[in-house]
């Protein structure tokens, strides 16, 4: 089954589970970042003349240069839970293949290798390595052991208060309570006719029809958020 | 429909997220959604490269003009892979989708969101206000990620026409001319084939993907919308109700069931409790033989020698002074050192000595602590909660473990001798306990030192502590008393 899902079994039997982030997010982010890089580089550019472009000024610039190119996404990525602005701006973070924060040898390693990444011109290569592997790891990610992931949106709409709860006749598995609970918390965007539908589907654990059912699910859905 | 059959998995996704499912699948099902696109293609493609033979980048206009309608060709055959059909590169093409092509290949072609559109108009078979109706309520928010879908996968698109180009180039000898450019710097005729033919190869390579995430998207909006996710839930959980209902009803009826199987299978009912000490050591031996645990690994690494420690810290070692000497005859500080690049040379090399320095203090510990194997600790005060320092020893330990048995306070006497034990395997044999250590490990440790009558004494001390300790188990009096003799010759013999 096709699945952006990432995941790491750690000891103990618990799985942690990661989205990985694809070329089209990355892209986006590694754009805002070239053009935040950009910014800094011209303000810089015109701070250096007054101290001579071939002197002092120009020798500084170069230096700051250098950092910049090399030193921007790692130190971000190594101080800001894995993020440079841009990936900041997509909601997307660079992680240890195992799921620990980066590290600077790991943030390091990505970065560095960005110049083979970027052959034949502009990150082809890089993005014909994503395209070969499932997790969408460029060389970079490759060699030093990272990943890209989505970060995780915590926005649960509130709880419905309103119902009356219902606890259920028959005992459900965990997967299956929260599918109840979706579907009370997204009434709102399912078409009357659809709710009947899936309600109806159900009628063997509500033993109601109809509105019935779709009600009976909707307290039984809000028993399961904690409303008392 | 048949949601069973759904090769992705149904959960609902940011629209990053889908654009990402989307790449997936495209790589996934690459080959047939490739050359869905390419046998749909080529015949014009052929046609036109052999009538702008003088000027391929017509032909090459042409073609991407019409993508639109070479997109709906991997479109066709990912919406029968996504319900695990089979579907062939020809399926696609005998069922030649040329529904509402025109609009599509004139204004809509300047459409910036078609691989999220497309969809509605290949496999819904909407047209005019119905179209528009749907696509108001399918754009939502995902609007900007189609946007950006189509945006991406342009610039990938140039990227890998240009860069399959450069590849050719890079790989072509020096002496080796392709006069890809004319005398003049323009492009030649063979240049002209080699770009555009490179713009086809990118302009297909790309296509899957991209029509792959705007599908995606699409089919996100879809399992948002309809509760998709929702559906395959509430019919696993109908199925599993209606086969528990299926099964003997009652709980005795199982029960019933349950105890008939396990006469029918003797071995796999007792299997469970038939099993003395002997045999079931035996069989954990057995298990752990396996190659699941123990696996042995020889590691070789460099180590340090083990140098003497004392360095004379007051005087200068010999290579500094050579040092300082070679500088004084070769660097002249009035040209190396002179303006501000002088002194930010210095101010570079001082900044690198301190890394280096700093480096080295702090990696010392670790390089350092290679050559000797674990690092030596401090010895703990305190293990299991028992004091270990030599200072909280009475002087004659069996005696007053004796005294303290024969007066009933069992547990004290034993931890006496415990806690003893501990504190003379510190202080004599150096033993690197930590606080950590449970007491098993701790014997562990002894056994490693290699003396058998120690370890086997030690062994035997721990077992009877930990039967007391934990199992309130309360040894033979003549255990005990073996166990002081046993101390006084394993502790007390050799003077210190």
């Amino acid at each position: 089954m096709l699945d952006t899902r990432y995941r790491v079994e750690i000891p103990g039997g618990i799985n942690l589970e990661a989205q990985v982030v694809g070329p089209i997010p990355r892209s986006l982010a590694f754009a805002i970042d070239l053009a935040i890089r950009g910014i800094i580089v011209f303000v810089l550019s015109i701070a250096a003349i007054p101290f001579g472009a071939f002197g002092l000024g120009g020798g500084f610039f170069l230096i700051f240069l250098f950092a910049i190119e090399w030193l921007y996404p790692v130190l971000f990525e190594v101080f800001w839970r894995g993020q440079t602005p841009g990936k900041k701006a997509l909601g997307i973070s660079v992680i240890n293949d195992d799921l620990t924060p980066v590290t600077l040898g790991t943030s390091l390693v990505r970065n560095l290798l960005r110049s083979i990444d970027f052959l034949p011109l502009f990150y082809l290569a890089g993005l014909v390595t994503m395209l070969c592997n499932r997790r969408f790891q460029r060389l970079g990610d490759l060699a030093a052991g990272t990943l890209v992931i989505s970060v995780r949106e915590s926005s649960r709409p509130a709880s419905q208060k309103d119902i009356v709860p219902l606890a259920p006749s028959t005992a459900l598995l965990r997967a299956e309570q929260t599918s109840i609970i979706d579907f009370l918390q997204r009434s709102s965007q399912l078409s009357e006719p659809r709710q009947k539908e899936l309600a109806s589907l159900l009628e063997g654990v509500t033993h109601e029809k109809n509105e019935n059912g779709v009600e009976k699910l909707h307290r039984m859905g809000a028993w399961f958020l904690g409303v008392r | 429909m048949n949601l069973d059959k759904l090769q992705v998995n149904a959960i609902i996704r940011s629209g990053w997220q889908s654009v990402d499912l989307g790449f997936l699948m495209a790589r996934a099902w690459f080959r047939p959604l490739y050359l869905a696109g390419l046998l749909a293609m080529l015949p014009l493609a052929l046609v036109l490269w052999l009538i702008f033979w003088q000027s391929p980048f017509w032909a090459l206009a042409i073609t991407w003009w019409l993508k639109p309608f070479w997109e709906r060709m991997p479109l066709f055959i990912a919406s029968r892979k996504l319900f695990g059909e089979e579907a062939s590169p020809w399926s696609s093409i005998r069922s030649f989708p040329l529904k509402d092509i025109l609009p599509w290949l004139l204004w809509r072609r300047f459409s910036m969101q078609r691989a999220f559109d497309n969809p509605v108009t290949v496999l819904e078979e909407l047209k005019g206000e119905q179209r528009r109706q749907r696509l108001r309520v399918l754009h939502g928010k995902y609007s900007d990620v189609a946007l950006g879908n189509q945006f991406i996968c342009f610039c990938f698109e140039l990227l890998a026409c240009f860069g399959i180009a450069l590849i050719l180039d890079f790989f072509t000898p020096e002496s080796f001319d392709l006069k890809l450019y004319d005398v003049y710097g323009d492009l030649s005729l063979l240049g002209a084939w080699v770009f555009s033919l490179s713009g086809l190869l990118a302009m297909t390579l790309t296509m899957p993907f991209h029509s792959m995430a705007g599908f995606a998207l699409y089919l996100n909006r879809r399992i948002e919308l309809e509760a998709w996710d929702i559906e395959i839930s509430f019919r696993n959980l109908a199925n599993r109700k209606r086969i528990g209902e299926s099964r003997p009803a009652g709980l005795l009826a199982s029960m019933v069931l349950a105890s008939l199987i396990a006469l029918a299978i003797p071995g796999g009912a007792e299997a469970a409790i038939d099993h003395d000490r002997e045999s079931a050591s035996k069989l954990i031996e057995e298990v752990l033989q396996g190659e699941d645990f123990g696996q042995q690994r020889t590691v070789r690494k460099w180590r340090f020698k083990d140098w003497s420690e004392e360095v004379d810290e007051e005087s200068f070692p010999e290579w500094m002074i050579e040092f300082f000497e070679w500088w004084e005859e070769n660097v002249d500080w009035s040209t190396d050192f002179s303006g501000a690049a002088g002194l930010l040379k210095i101010v570079l090399v001082i900044l690198a000595l301190v890394l280096v320095i700093y480096l080295l203090r702090r990696y010392r510990g670790p390089l350092s602590s290679l050559g000797r194997g674990a690092r030596r600790e401090t010895a703990p005060e305190v293990l299991f909660g028992l004091d270990v320092t030599p200072q909280s020893l009475p002087a004659d330990v069996p005696a007053q473990v004796m005294q303290l048995w024969a007066a009933g306070s069992y547990r004290e006497a034993l931890s006496l001798l415990y806690r003893a034990s501990l504190s003379r395997l510190i202080e004599k044999y150096e033993l690197a306990f930590r606080a950590s250590h449970t007491e098993a490990e701790c014997a562990a440790l002894v056994r490693a030192q290699g003396v058998d009558s120690l370890s086997e004494y030690f062994w035997q001390l721990t077992l009877v502590w930990r039967r007391l300790a934990y199992g309130h188990q309360v040894p033979d009096s003549e255990i005990v008393q073996d166990l002081c003799q046993g101390w006084t010759s394993e502790f007390t013999d050799e003077p210190q």
